[in-house]
């Protein structure tokens, strides 16, 4: 009896959750053979006969069977036998970007080749990878090298998660630091110390379709223009059946895209006395601007948010996007791209003159409780070293952190103007962030979305924005 | 039964299946204590936090997080839109998956493979779900809106986006419901349906009369079950509404913000405010359940 009010309760709780994992059915017969021999036990005399012993026996079987299958399938699902690992064994190297998985392979084997350390790369997506990072944080089991970005490196480095290269980096005689962006080594530097390599560098250039161009008899733009001229030429791409339209851009598309017009017309996103930057009078400006793209040259905000920019650009039903250096090995792939559109540089501002381009970079740090600190470092120093940062182009990696060594990186693609992306170093700004980034930056893209709507005016969204940031920049405890 | 002159010890066989039964139940009880158990009590002592980063540096602020919750106008609206979504769900499912479930017990040409059919639903994944609606719900290139020749925006309207993640959640449960009455129904003896067609009953009296009081413990299973579920939903919301449509606000629910708040904005003590008051409203309804149990099930 109890029996089947404990399982009645089982199933309610459990079939919800574990309908896949939970070996249900095994269980079941368990239970139904259980009961069966139960009641023949009631019908025959002392159950001595050897049929009863065997179906005993299986049933006892089953359960211990059906017990161990529940305790690996629960408990090992993620992060795989612990221990300590012991010199000699496998590096483990984890990143969240699948297009770098086999240029970095490729590395990594040289690595292996030179120093006999052996490794093993782990390529996710950016959700898992954080995940598994913050779980590995928490307790569990951290890769050995891994990627660090700018939103989350402060947290990282604040907790003691990083392994401190400083002395390594000091005594290092095959990097070169003074070859890396100053702003980029600031970024994985807290309170003196180096917690991350930089990697790699990527910018932002304007993708054009030429098909598009082609039709309205517009010249291809060679990149000396102003966003004047670019908001011309899109109005003259937008037609009014709505069936292509000039641009496109979603609240998300900071760093690829409108950030970028806030800092080419003079204004920022965060000032340098760690304000929000959306008070001042250019960065208004800016965005005044793009609330003008919005209302006449871009889709409405339910289409754009429900396909994504690049989706529509490759549907060519959008004759222009701005995008990162980071998207081109995606880019290569596609055929309607390939055939029809090219790079150019984003435009500039007609009174400063200038066309500024974001820029980000990842680092390369360890883990500071690998068991393998040395042979970590060694890794790390191989990804930094001039020759590995120029094979990273060459292959078509990523844009390096090393200052030129990108320009194999250019020709990797022969159909498409990749040297836009390099010209686009020449004037660039460090992506914006504070100690605690992402309190602000997701409020931010929240509030943008009702102007996208048309629910609010721009100026209101910039004022309601420089508040919130305000806000959460004071509340920074780091 | 127990020897009611002993009833400490009982007769060794009487042991022998309480040992036995307990050896049964302890995999069950392990995952429950673990999984389920220990994570509510910690959820609901987290509550009580201002959380640090990695688990370290919880800082105690005792109701703070409560009070948050109360004037938190955006967790009043994603209760509206828990609500509507399960209010959607639970009755349609039900009464399609009751109606076919009935249909595909009688006896009839190819039964085994319209059953598979309806229950596929349940082995794909639900993140691939998500994704093929996602795109058969596109206003610009989704099919339904090609085949029916209209421009709705059936995900990115704020007032009928709710509806369309609706539809998705009836269509992925039917074949799950069905299942669980089609079992229902094999336990209805055949005795009584002849016996009313002797005496002249339709088929929908038949339905009405014998059917829906005996299959009563099922859809009162059922009931129960999918509406836990149904308050619960997340994934269909959080891979169908990407985080620029306008109509997120009137589409998150209880739990999409439970996930925001906890592993995107890392402030893991007000997120797990916002779930213990999803399991306050949840263990509310289904009190109000089971006094309906005791008025409309029949318990054979």
């Amino acid at each position: 009896m109890s029996v089947s009010i404990v399982t009645y309760f089982a199933r309610f709780f459990y079939i919800e959750n574990n309908i896949k994992t939970f070996n249900y059915s095994i269980y079941v017969k368990c239970i139904y053979m259980y009961n069966n021999l139960q009641k023949k036990r009631q019908y025959d005399e002392e159950g001595g006969s050897r049929f009863m012993k065997i179906k005993r026996l299986i049933a006892a079987g089953l359960t211990a069977t059906m017990v161990v299958g529940m305790l690996t399938a629960c408990g090992g699902g993620s992060g795989d036998g612990g221990g300590s690992k012991k010199k000699g064994d496998t590096l483990t190297v984890a990143i969240w970007d699948t297009n770098q998985q086999d240029g970095l392979k490729q590395i990594m084997d040289d690595f292996t080749a030179e120093t006999g350390i052996k490794t093993e790369l782990q390529a996710m997506d950016w959700n898992a990878y954080w995940t598994l990072l913050e779980a590995g944080a928490t307790g569990g089991e951290m890769p050995d090298v891994f990627w660090m970005h700018s939103n989350e490196a402060v947290k990282y480095m604040a907790n003691d998660i990083l392994l401190d290269l400083t002395d390594y980096v000091a005594k290092s005689e095959k990097l070169e630091m003074d070859k890396f962006p100053q702003e980029l080594k600031d970024m994985y530097t807290w309170k003196d110390k180096v917690y991350a390599v930089p990697k790699d560098r990527d910018t932002i250039a304007m993708w054009y379709n030429k098909k598009m161009f082609d039709d309205a008899g517009i010249a291809y733009p060679d990149g000396s223009w102003t966003w004047d001229e670019f908001y011309e030429i899109a109005q003259k791409l937008t037609k009014d059946d709505g069936s292509q339209y000039g641009f496109a851009c979603n609240p998300s598309n900071e760093q690829d895209t409108w950030m970028n017009i806030v800092y080419t017309m003079g204004g920022t996103i965060v000032t340098d006395d760690n304000k929000s930057g959306f008070d001042d009078p250019n960065t208004i400006k800016a965005m005044e601007f793009l609330d003008k793209c919005i209302k006449n040259v871009m889709p409405d905000a339910n289409t754009m948010s429900e396909t994504g920019t690049d989706v529509l650009f490759q549907s060519g039903k959008v004759a222009m996007i701005s995008q990162g250096s980071w998207m081109v090995a995606g880019f290569k792939e596609n055929d309607y791209m390939v055939e029809n559109c090219d790079v150019t540089r984003l435009p500039k501002d007609a009174t400063t003159g200038k066309s500024v381009s974001l820029y980000n970079g990842l680092g390369w740090s360890a883990s500071a409780g690998t068991s393998m600190p040395d042979e970590a470092f060694q890794l790390i120093e191989w990804f930094g070293t001039k020759e590995m940062q120029e094979k990273q182009s060459e292959l078509g990696v990523t844009m390096a952190a090393y200052d030129g060594a990108s320009e194999a990186w250019a020709g990797g693609a022969e159909m498409y103007n990749l040297q836009a992306y390099i010209d686009a170093m020449e004037d660039t700004v460090f992506r914006p962030h504070t100690n605690s980034t992402l309190a602000w930056w997701n409020p931010m893209v929240e509030e943008l979305k009702k102007p996208w709507n048309g629910e609010e005016s721009m100026a209101d969204a910039c004022k309601n924005i420089t508040s919130i940031m305000n806000e959460k920049i004071a509340e920074e405890d780091y | 039964m127990r020897d009611l002159a002993n009833p400490k010890k009982g007769t060794s066989q009487e042991r022998n299946e309480f040992v036995w039964g307990w050896i049964f139940i302890l995999p069950t009880m392990i995952g429950l204590i673990v999984l389920n158990i220990y994570p509510i009590f910690k959820t609901i002592y987290e509550s009580f936090f201002k959380t640090g980063d990695f688990g370290r540096g919880n800082i105690f602020i005792g109701v703070e997080n409560y009070a948050k919750l109360f004037g938190d106008a955006e967790v009043w609206q994603a209760l509206i839109n828990t609500f509507k979504y399960a209010i959607v769900e639970v009755p349609f499912s039900i009464v399609i998956s009751l109606v076919l479930a009935v249909l595909l017990n009688r006896k009839m040409k190819g039964r085994a493979v319209y059953r598979t059919i309806f229950f596929l639903p349940m082995v794909a994944a639900p993140a691939a779900i998500a994704m093929v609606w996602r795109w058969l719900f596109n206003a610009e290139f989704g099919l339904l809106n090609h085949i029916f020749g209209t421009k709705i925006n059936w995900v990115s309207n704020p007032s009928i986006a709710i509806f369309s993640i609706a539809i998705i959640g009836i269509w992925s449960i039917i074949g799950y419901n069905m299942v669980l009455f089609i079992s229902g129904l094999q336990e209805i003896p055949g005795d009584y349906y002849e016996a009313a067609s002797i005496d002249g009953a339709t088929g929908i009296k038949q339905f009405w009369h014998i059917t829906c009081p005996l299959l009563s413990p099922t859809i009162f299973f059922v009931m129960i079950t999918r509406v836990i579920g149904g308050l619960q939903v997340f994934d269909l919301i959080y891979m169908v509404i990407d985080k620029n449509n306008p109509a997120l606000y009137k589409t998150q629910s209880l739990v999409y913000l439970f996930y925001q708040n906890s592993f995107v904005e890392n402030n893991k003590g007000y997120g797990s405010t916002i779930v213990v008051l999803l399991l306050a409203i949840i263990m509310i309804i289904t009190v109000f359940q089971m006094w309906g149990q005791k008025k409309w099930v029949h318990y054979s």
